[in-house]
């Protein structure tokens, strides 16, 4: 069975949620939302001055 | 975010720190030791053969250097100590979208978007119409067509995942739809900067046409920024990626229709029953909101001047989110690389991965033809 080949962390088994250390896809949009909003505050504090 | 994914995710962290390493270490040898050296390399009487001929780049070198850790270091597998760290590489490529907002201004938008949503929307219903035909001409599984539907129209790896509960589809579908896709999409990846040299394409043009003609989402980016690694606006990334994001974005309204097509003249069960706006609330890619957010803010000028062509040069602050946003697809491009198993991909096989030739090669080379067609007419940002 093809199932049986899947591996465990590979792009075919992302039905299983195993792509990701979030819970599932919406939590990392989410995730990525709050990392960019993270980065961008850190990027406008090192330009403030420039 | 709830408190318990919340926690799952933080207690997951510290195990993730390796992989991160790794991620981030090879791309910053790419970058600042490998790059240069293949810039200045002297090689059959050329210097920078290397990069004039192969046209390799830190995304080309980053997404080899994954497959290359994966399928020949790790033996097929990553190793534990490695994976939780692989699986943050979603993290950055979504997080680079985002960041990617700052090339645009909701004007640049709504001309661009336009002329993406026709060309996108006739793709989309194009491939879903060839793959239900030649699904039902080749006598292939409903559930699997439905899966490859979808998988074949908007963007590979999401919506096979989004589609598959609605068709009653087994895991198997979902894979062979995905090892399918993928390995024509990391065809196209890695053959589509050397064909638009080779046709003397633009920036525009090459993006609207691999925009258009990709499959997937990851394999868009990877061929735009190995065309032209340049973040900047009207580079192939920021032309190729606004086509890419029209296409995620139809992923509940192509949910919807397979769905009703899989039902036709079936009674549905109770609790399988999903309506448009269900599925808009569940399948709606969020992130999505996140890139709007950035292209509000850049418009309104909140990170100084955008350096759009034509106007002031770019902010302190725009320069440097361009410059950390190469940083993140990099490292998110070397972990995307990590998880292309080959192993998974001669799982592709049978009519699935017919039809899906057949669609992939006519949307890809219809889309370089219409592209081609419609050069004069294209929007320039």
């Amino acid at each position: 069975m093809a199932e049986k080949q899947i591996g465990s962390e590979t792009v075919a088994s992302a039905a299983k949620g195993k792509m990701t250390l979030f819970r599932d896809d919406r939590q990392e949009d989410v995730g990525a939302i709050v990392f960019s909003i993270i980065l961008i505050a850190i990027i406008v504090v090192l330009t403030m001055n420039k | 975010m709830t408190a318990a994914s919340e926690s799952g995710f933080f207690a997951q962290l510290p195990k993730a720190l390796p992989g991160l390493a790794l991620l981030i270490g090879t791309m910053v040898v790419i970058r600042l030791y490998v790059e240069p050296w293949m810039a200045g390399a002297v090689i059959l009487g050329q210097k920078g053969w290397l990069i004039k001929v192969t046209h390799l780049n830190y995304i080309l070198l980053g997404i080899i250097m994954g497959l290359l850790y994966r399928n020949v270091l790790f033996g097929g597998k990553l190793p534990e100590v490695f994976a939780d760290g692989f699986r943050l590489s979603r993290l950055f490529i979504k997080t680079g979208i985002i960041l990617l907002g700052s090339l645009y201004t909701m004007q640049a938008i709504v001309k661009l978007g336009a002329m993406a949503i026709f060309l996108i929307g006739g793709f989309v219903v194009l491939s879903i119409v060839m793959v239900l035909w030649l699904g039902r001409l080749l006598h292939m599984d409903r559930s699997m067509t439905g899966v490859m539907a979808n998988a074949c129209s908007i963007c590979g790896v999401s919506a096979a995942v989004a589609t598959a509960p609605a068709v009653e589809a087994k895991a198997t579908h979902v894979a062979y739809a995905i090892a399918t896709i993928l390995g024509f999409g990391i065809l196209t990846m890695f053959i589509s900067p050397f064909i638009g040299h080779a046709l003397g394409l633009n920036d525009l043009q090459y993006g609207a046409w691999v925009g258009t003609g990709i499959l997937n989402s990851g394999q868009v980016l990877a061929a735009c920024l190995a065309f032209n690694p340049t973040v900047a606006p009207g580079t192939a990334v920021s032309v190729g990626e606004i086509w890419n994001i029209m296409r995620v974005i139809s992923i509940p309204f192509a949910v919807f229709a397979v769905t009703v097509w899989y039902w036709a003249g079936h009674d549905q069960p109770q609790g399988q029953q999903k309506s448009l706006g269900t599925l808009l609330v569940e399948k709606f890619p969020v992130f999505v909101l996140g890139f709007l957010g950035m292209v509000l803010l850049t418009s309104i000028g909140a990170f100084g001047d955008a350096g759009i062509k034509g106007g002031p040069p770019a902010s302190a602050t725009i320069k440097m989110i361009r410059d950390w946003m190469q940083w993140i697809f990099g490292i998110g491009l070397v972990g995307m690389g990590g998880y292309i198993d080959f192993k998974e991909l001669r799982q592709a096989g049978g009519t699935p991965l017919k039809i899906g030739l057949i669609v992939g090669v006519t949307k890809y080379v219809l889309a370089l033809i219409v592209v081609l067609l419609i050069r004069d007419h294209l929007v320039e940002i």
